[in-house]
């Protein structure tokens, strides 16, 4: 095998100064293998902050929004800006509902990015079981679509949540309202909507969110039962909900169903705006620890080959005068410290996968969550790989400037 | 002028520090190809300065210099390098090797800087270097763990791996015993009788400077006085 003479001498170097070299490419190993770890972590928590958020919220949410009336329809008559015209400014008397819903629904599933769509009819109702009342919502759902959507199955405490379409007038509860109402299941509850209209309603499962506020809560029914209660017809839809292909889509898709339908489509990242901040806030603290990591690694690496350009000045001396241009010693003595950032980088990456995959075993067991949400994203890991080459680079361009710059005949005569 | 392996003209140095002091004063100078010349004079006299000027890795003086009929006045430090790598060999007082390679590899970095010969052949060439030293016993031992004696005949042998036109030694048999001095001597004798390389040494001793073609001899920064040219 042919080596660069420069390579030859750098490994040399390397090679009789082993501790150095070790502490100096721990450094490395240490900066990077904690950026994979905590890169990991991020990502996994991050990724399971929006699938928790997205198992009762949809990509997507359609809906009627409340407008305040204004003078846009007077102005059509009365064209002449100097004529004022005086409103008083109040929610307009209008159905909740969105018009012709399935016309909206068949719409929405021409757009190939959506995957589920379904309508739903909230209302606000009032639990009633023996003298006990509880306020609560009620969703109207189409359950085999909400279930594929939302994993209501995987919530579930008690009961079949298929009885819903087989049982008259059934319904689902929160297992807060349960405990509160003391009702389980096969037991009947008295659900009273805002319009005066009470319907008694056979238990048919109990499920349970870790969110306590919607424990307390939701309810879902059957769609048409909802319906009926809120006394309206089987049109009257109050929300679409819609789930596309990539959920990093949902922004567009949601701009795309706006523009066809002129009614407002909400998506997830306007939904979770503080979710979103969270992730921002993560990723700054994040990229502040790993930072100062990598610089005192890349300081770690500054520091060694300083010193054993103090130890070889001689020798750098004498190499000059043999004959090593500027360049040639300045590629020493990189090359040495990119030697240590590669050899830091492939120890780092394995340790830091070892590292990120005994902590995804570490048990938690707090709600829904069993282990630390880790994620093996090999992105990371090619990341962590460059920032570290660089870091070493760096570290090591101003010393070994500074070794070129070695006037041999003031070292060489004292 | 064909024939002069170097050719120094109205070369001045100045030193700085403490002070401004002329230490070289317009010196001239000529040196043949196979030649063999010591510079001779006391202590501070400038006969070590006028050698690194001459070896091209002092830059900082006035006049001009011209190497194998190549003026290397104004030339950037990486031709510099390049002249020196190929036609210039160094010894030194103190030896300089480096302690963490072989003899044979610390012989062989100027030849493999050089990049005419492949890895193999600088390795024989390294060799042969050694064997006519008589160190290449030593050639796989470290450099650091040498006699003085040995690793001035490596620092020699390295000097020489690349068979430059000019040989310059500050001293290089400062460190030595007589036996040493006699070999070291011998050699030089023969690499500018056999091989027409030219020799420019600095020294003290009175024995080696009398035995060489010529002695230049310097005071206060002047040549004063030519010998056996």
């Amino acid at each position: 095998m042919k080596i660069n003479v420069n390579t030859e001498i750098a490994l040399t170097y390397l090679s009789s100064r082993k501790k150095q070299t070790v502490v100096a490419a721990l450094g490395v190993m240490f900066g990077i293998s904690m950026f994979i770890f905590m890169q990991s972590l991020m990502k996994g928590t991050n990724d399971y902050f929006e699938k928790m958020s997205f198992t009762n919220t949809p990509h997507i949410r359609l809906y009627n929004e409340n407008k305040v009336a204004d003078n846009h329809m007077l102005r059509a008559f009365l064209p002449d800006p100097s004529e004022k015209i005086l409103t008083n400014p109040k929610q307009l008397k209008e159905s909740q509902g969105l018009t012709d819903p399935y016309g909206i629904i068949t719409l929405i599933r021409r757009n190939r990015e959506v995957k589920n769509v379904t309508p739903q009819v909230t209302g606000n109702v009032i639990y009633t079981s023996g003298s006990v009342e509880l306020p609560g919502n009620v969703a109207g759902v189409q359950i085999e679509e909400e279930n594929e959507m939302f994993d209501v199955q995987g919530n579930m405490v008690s009961g079949n949540l298929h009885d819903l379409d087989r049982v008259h007038n059934s319904i689902l509860i929160g297992k807060g309202i349960a405990d509160k109402l003391s009702l389980h299941v096969g037991d009947n509850i008295t659900v009273r909507s805002g319009n005066g209209n009470a319907l008694v309603m056979r238990v048919v499962g109990i499920f349970s969110t870790t969110v306590k506020a919607v424990d307390e809560t939701k309810s879902y029914a059957n769609i048409s039962v909802v319906q009926s209660l809120m006394g309206k017809d089987r049109s009257y839809v109050t929300e679409i909900k819609v789930n596309v292909n990539d959920y990093n889509n949902a922004p567009a898709v949601a701009r795309e169903i706006e523009a066809i339908t002129g009614y407002k489509a909400e998506d997830w990242i306007k939904a979770n705006e503080q979710l979103k901040a969270g992730f921002k806030i993560r990723a700054v603290i994040l990229n502040s620890v790993i930072g100062v990591i990598l610089l005192v690694a890349g300081f770690g690496i500054y520091n060694i080959l300083n010193m054993t350009i103090y130890e070889k000045i001689k020798e750098i001396a004498i190499l000059k005068a043999q004959g090593f241009a500027g360049r040639a010693v300045t590629s020493i003595f990189l090359q040495q410290a990119i030697m240590i950032g590669v050899m830091g980088g492939v120890v780092g990456i394995t340790f830091g996968f070892l590292l990120t995959l005994m902590v995804s075993r570490i048990y938690i067991g707090a709600g829904m969550l069993k282990y630390l949400p880790m994620s093996f994203y090999v992105p990371h890991y090619v990341e962590a790989l460059c920032f570290g080459i660089l870091t070493t680079i760096a570290a090591g361009y101003f010393p070994a400037r500074k070794a070129a710059k070695v006037d041999p005949v003031n070292i060489i005569r004292g | 002028m064909n024939n002069a392996a170097l050719v120094a003209k109205g070369i001045t140095k100045y030193f700085h520090d403490p002070v401004t002091m002329q230490v070289l004063k317009g010196i001239d100078m000529q040196v043949s190809k196979g030649e063999f010349v010591s510079i001779v004079g006391k202590s501070g006299c400038g006969k070590s300065t006028l050698l690194y000027v001459l070896s091209t890795m002092d830059t900082d003086y006035e006049g001009t210099l011209e190497i194998n009929g190549i003026r290397t006045t104004g030339l950037s430090q990486n031709q510099l390098a390049r002249i020196r790598n190929e036609s210039i060999g160094f010894v030194f007082q103190f030896h300089y090797l480096l302690p963490d390679f072989t003899c044979l590899k610390n012989v062989m970095i100027p030849a493999l800087r050089l990049g005419k010969l492949s890895y193999k052949e600088a390795e024989e060439t390294a060799y042969a270097k050694l064997k006519m030293f008589g160190v290449e016993e030593q050639a796989l031992k470290k450099a650091g763990k040498l006699s003085g004696g040995q690793q001035q005949r490596v620092a020699i042998a390295r000097a020489l791996v690349n068979d430059p036109a000019i040989i310059m030694g500050d001293e290089p048999t400062g460190n030595l015993d007589s036996k040493n001095t006699g070999i070291v001597f011998d050699l030089f004798r023969q690499l500018s009788q056999e091989y027409k390389q030219t020799i420019i040494t600095v020294t003290h001793d009175n024995d080696f400077a009398q035995r060489s073609d010529r002695i230049i001899e310097m005071a206060d920064g002047e040549i004063v006085r030519h010998t056996g040219a």
